[in-house]
């Protein structure tokens, strides 16, 4: 599977847009009347194994070596057994959840349908699905930044009440091994059978290998192929590392770039969402480009309470951690929408307004968020950069994610 | 009292044959009483109906966090007045696990009633034939989803010759809303997925409007038009939400069903999609030899669409009645069809209301009665002679009101052509059972007088005469 150099009109043609890529029912338009359906038949998502392996040997241009844990050596039978396991909805206690449920490949192993995820039983979550493309160079994972390994990382949705509900390791654990089709299959890789260790273990050398670059703004920055990106994408990586000073928060290195510090920060959105006094009526798109306007009470009989989220202050509980978040990388940024750790941003035309506006002021914000005096022009160059950033190999992953069975109770 | 025209006879003596779908759409055409068939209105035409007193409810009812023992369970309420525990619980089977209990259907041979788990995709088969009085669990349907090739949320189970169609609601892809009706047999065993038409693969079908969605709900025949139609919801990710959530979801809301559609009963071929906005629900069509139409209803968009095939053959969708006061979006949910075709009752679940239509003109329904139910109402099922009505309160188990306007109920009431009479009234969180949804009638006459004789064979031959 070979990715498209298809090119969007327009001034943003430096944009690769992957073929598979897209929830198979596009919704594109439906705000307006004269929304048409693009959906796409479920029996032709069908895909093609791809050599994981490779992408973690040689990760893609613009992306720096892939660490691996000491203990943790990969092979290619664990990428296997990781894969396997990953697409699997049986490792959730009532078996209809996988981790690809909320991590969908073709939505940007994110959820582009849902702007905070939805778990087990229907339970609500109150963060948006990161992606999971280049989590293999995530130095702390979650928003919160609370987890420090892909090992360990995997306990938290196993037995998260709100995602795949298992109430103890052992109940995981105890069901796998009484699955045939997982028969050996740890013992294989492992030399031992699975346990919370091993498990761990191979869902992280999977994900390690979900690597995404040799976009067009790598072939042109580090590949130095003057031609891979418009002059718009140029100018818009000028200002994110100049005027618009994106890049104190989104590192880029010499040779390569993950787009991240690895830091939690404050840039107002948290706080402007737990402090938000919602208007007293709000238009509902009920069918296609049809509005009603109700009263915002009206659902509160339906509706349970939303659940507050005060970020990094919820772990160390302090008071100057107060709405900090995990810096995400930019890698794909334009099939990973929505945006921010609740996804409340539909666009990235959103995000960088907000930026622009200098954030959302609060006693914690981070000093380098201030308004930015962007004009409209040089908001489309920044968005053009941010749209060379979807790396050459995005359906390759999603065609490897395809033909990967789905675990069912058979 | 039993119909002279039902077909509990070739239902009983056809037990375990499969019909091929000629015999099928044969026996659709010629066995079709004339005389109108009623909810029992809802009902598969391919089915005994009770046209007298019904002597059971079998209400499938969702386990809740807090209530009782917490899981799925089949309640069987006492409904014939003469009966000494008329009105009460008088058998409770639970079935393990919380699985979003939804609609459930009987066989064509009414022996069985398929109750299908909208979460966890198990079909759960009761025996309701050996004792009436007392279901028991016969088999349970695991592997939906690997039988299918990925479908998930088993819908409407709804009698075919021999046969369950199954209408799903979502996928096990990305728990959105593309899916397909599932074939099995009355034996519990798979016979096949017939996707729902989507732009990529139309499958013969015509798109008449802007939509081919892939979506479904629930799924209707008229076997004299050779006609099967279906409707359409949304997916898991959706229908399992918080609904407060969902509604503030602007993407999420997009993924609604936009779709009726028309397919060939015999082949099971999608023909026409039709462009329904607003999430069309459940589907009723009219009973009448001549009435070649159905109605449905849309959740968001509060109004009543009539399906109807035109003078030229041709099916076609048409917006015909507002429900309510749509700014305030009442949430029509189940509707259901008079045995006379002359009455539409529709209940809207934000404000717990029914309201009554008159449909004596399919093109333009007039609303003739309305009156509150319940905190919420979503369920109502019509005895065949209109005179009682029984209704139910859960919708979803994650849409339900909560906290203080919580309201679990069955309520049964006459029905005199003005008013409504409660005649009994039970308190399904109070009497620690769930929240119920879907009821079916149970009686003990369908199976005690059920006559037997006639082989299979004999039976088509004189259908098809
Ligand atoms: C119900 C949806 C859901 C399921 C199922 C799920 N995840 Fe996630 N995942 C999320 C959400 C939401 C977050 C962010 C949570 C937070 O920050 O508190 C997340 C975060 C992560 C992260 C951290 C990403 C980052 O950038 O920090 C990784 C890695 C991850 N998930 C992997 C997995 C794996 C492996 C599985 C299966 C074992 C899985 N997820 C199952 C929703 C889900
Ligand atoms: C002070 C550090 C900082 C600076 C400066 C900064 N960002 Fe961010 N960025 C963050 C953090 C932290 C988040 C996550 C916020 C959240 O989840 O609520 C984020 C989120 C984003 C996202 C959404 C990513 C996703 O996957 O949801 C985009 C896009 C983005 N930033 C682009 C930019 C651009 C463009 C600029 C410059 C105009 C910029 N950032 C400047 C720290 C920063």
């Amino acid at each position: 599977m070979t990715s498209l150099n298809s090119f969007a009109a327009g001034e943003i043609s430096n944009t690769q847009i992957p073929q598979l890529h897209g929830a198979g029912d596009d919704k594109t338009g439906y705000e307006t009347k004269y929304y048409t359906t693009k959906s796409k038949a479920l029996t032709t998502r069908v895909g093609k194994k791809t050599d994981l392996l490779s992408l973690i040997k040689q990760p893609p241009l613009g992306l720096p070596n892939v660490p691996i844990p000491a203990n943790n050596p990969i092979s290619v039978e664990k990428i296997a057994l990781g894969r396997k396991l990953f697409y699997d909805r049986r490792l959730s206690l009532n078996s209809t959840f996988s981790c690809a449920m909320c991590h969908v490949p073709e939505q940007g192993f994110t959820h582009n349908e849902l702007a905070t995820a939805v778990g087990l039983e229907g339970r609500s979550g109150r963060r948006n699905s990161p992606t999971l493309f280049n989590i293999a160079y995530a130095e702390k994972l979650f928003h919160d930044g609370r987890e420090d390994t892909l090992e360990q990382q995997v306990w938290g949705p196993l037995l998260a009440h709100n995602e795949m509900g298992n109430p103890s390791p052992g109940v995981v654990l105890r069901k796998i091994r009484t699955l045939n089709d997982y028969n050996g299959l740890f013992e294989n890789v492992f030399n031992k059978p699975v346990n919370m260790e091993t498990l761990g273990m191979a869902l992280a050398t999977y994900q390690r290998s979900l690597n995404s670059a040799n976009s067009p703004f790598d072939q042109w920055y580090f590949g130095h192929n003057d031609a891979a990106v418009t002059p718009s994408v140029k100018r818009g990586f000028k200002l994110f590392r100049g005027k618009a000073n994106c890049i104190a928060c989104h590192t880029v290195n010499n040779d390569s770039a993950v787009f991240t510090d690895h830091k939690l920060h404050n840039t107002g959105h948290g706080f402007s969402v737990s402090t938000y006094q919602r208007p007293k009526k709000q238009r509902l798109l009920v069918a296609p480009g049809q509005y009603i306007e109700i009263d915002s009470d009206l659902f509160d009989s339906v509706s349970e309470k939303k659940p507050n989220d005060v970020g990094l202050y919820e772990i160390t509980e302090d008071p100057a951690d107060r709405w900090k978040y995990k810096t995400p990388t930019l890698r794909n940024i334009s099939l990973t929408a929505p945006y921010m750790h609740d996804g409340a941003f539909k666009t990235l035309e959103e995000v960088v307004n907000f930026y622009n506006h200098g954030g959302t002021p609060n006693e914690e914000l981070d000093p380098l968020i201030k308004p930015l005096g962007l004009t409209p022009n040089e908001i489309q160059d920044i968005l053009a950069f941010l749209n060379s950033l979807t790396g050459s190999n995005v359906d390759e992953l999603i065609a490897d994610g395809f033909a990967a069975p789905v675990g069912d109770t058979q | 009292m039993i119909s002279k025209e039902t077909f509990t006879q070739f239902g009983k003596t056809l037990k375990g044959v499969m019909l091929g779908s000629a015999v099928a759409l044969s026996i659709g055409i010629t066995a079709l009483p004339q005389q109108a068939q009623a909810d029992e209105t809802c009902m598969s035409p391919y089915m005994a109906k009770i046209v007298g007193q019904e002597d059971y409810i079998y209400v499938w009812t969702l386990g809740a966090v807090g209530v009782g023992d917490e899981q799925d369970k089949l309640v069987t309420v006492a409904a014939n007045p003469k009966d000494k525990n008329y009105g009460k619980v008088i058998n409770s089977i639970s079935v393990g696990g919380r699985n979003e209990a939804h609609h459930s259907g009987f066989t064509d041979d009414r022996k069985y009633l398929w109750a299908g788990g909208l979460d966890t995709n198990k079909i759960f088969i009761f025996d309701v034939h050996t004792n009436p009085s007392k279901p028991t669990l016969h088999k349970t349907i695991e592997n939906f989803v690997a039988d299918s090739g990925g479908v998930v949320g088993p819908h409407t189970t709804y009698a075919m010759p021999g046969t369950m169609m199954i209408s799903g609601l979502s996928n096990n892809k990305d728990h959105g809303g593309r899916t397909a009706l599932v074939e099995y047999t009355n034996a519990g065993d798979f016979v096949a997925t017939h996707w729902m038409p989507t732009d990529e693969n139309l499958n013969g079908a015509k798109k008449s409007g802007q939509f081919a969605d892939g979506y479904g709900y629930d799924v209707r025949v008229l076997p004299r038009r050779n006609m099967m139609v279906t409707s359409s919801f949304t997916g898991w990710n959706n229908y399992m939400m918080d609904f407060g959530k969902l509604v503030g979801d602007a993407e999420a809301m997009k993924r609604m069903g936009n779709t009726v559609v028309i397919w060939d009963l015999h082949t099971k071929q999608p023909k026409k999609v039709l462009d329904v906005p607003g999430a069309p629900l459940e589907i009723r069509c009219a009973w009448g030899a001549d009435k070649n139409y159905c109605f449905t209803t849309t959740a968001l968009t509060s109004r009543i669409w009539l399906i109807y095939e035109d003078d030229k053959g041709e099916w076609q969708a048409k917006d015909v009645a507002a429900i309510g006061d749509a700014s305030k979006i009442p949430l029509p949910v189940d509707i259901s069809i008079s045995s006379d075709d002359n009455t539409l009752w529709v209940n809207t679940f934000m404000d717990g209301k029914t309201r009554s239509f008159d449909i004596s003109n399919p093109h333009a329904p007039k609303q003739v009665f309305e009156q509150q139910i319940g905190k919420q109402v979503n369920m109502v099922s019509s005895s065949w002679d209109g005179k009682r009505l029984y209704y139910t309160s859960s919708l979803l188990a994650n849409w339900d009101k909560k906290g203080e306007n919580q309201d679990q109920y069955l309520r049964a009431f006459d029905w005199d052509g003005k008013k409504l009479t409660s005649t009994f009234d039970i308190d399904f969180v109070k009497a620690g059972l769930g929240f119920p949804h879907q009821m079916r009638f149970g009686s003990n006459a369908l199976y005690a007088k059920a006559p037997t004789s006639k082989s299979a064979d004999a039976i088509i031959a004189s259908l098809s005469k």
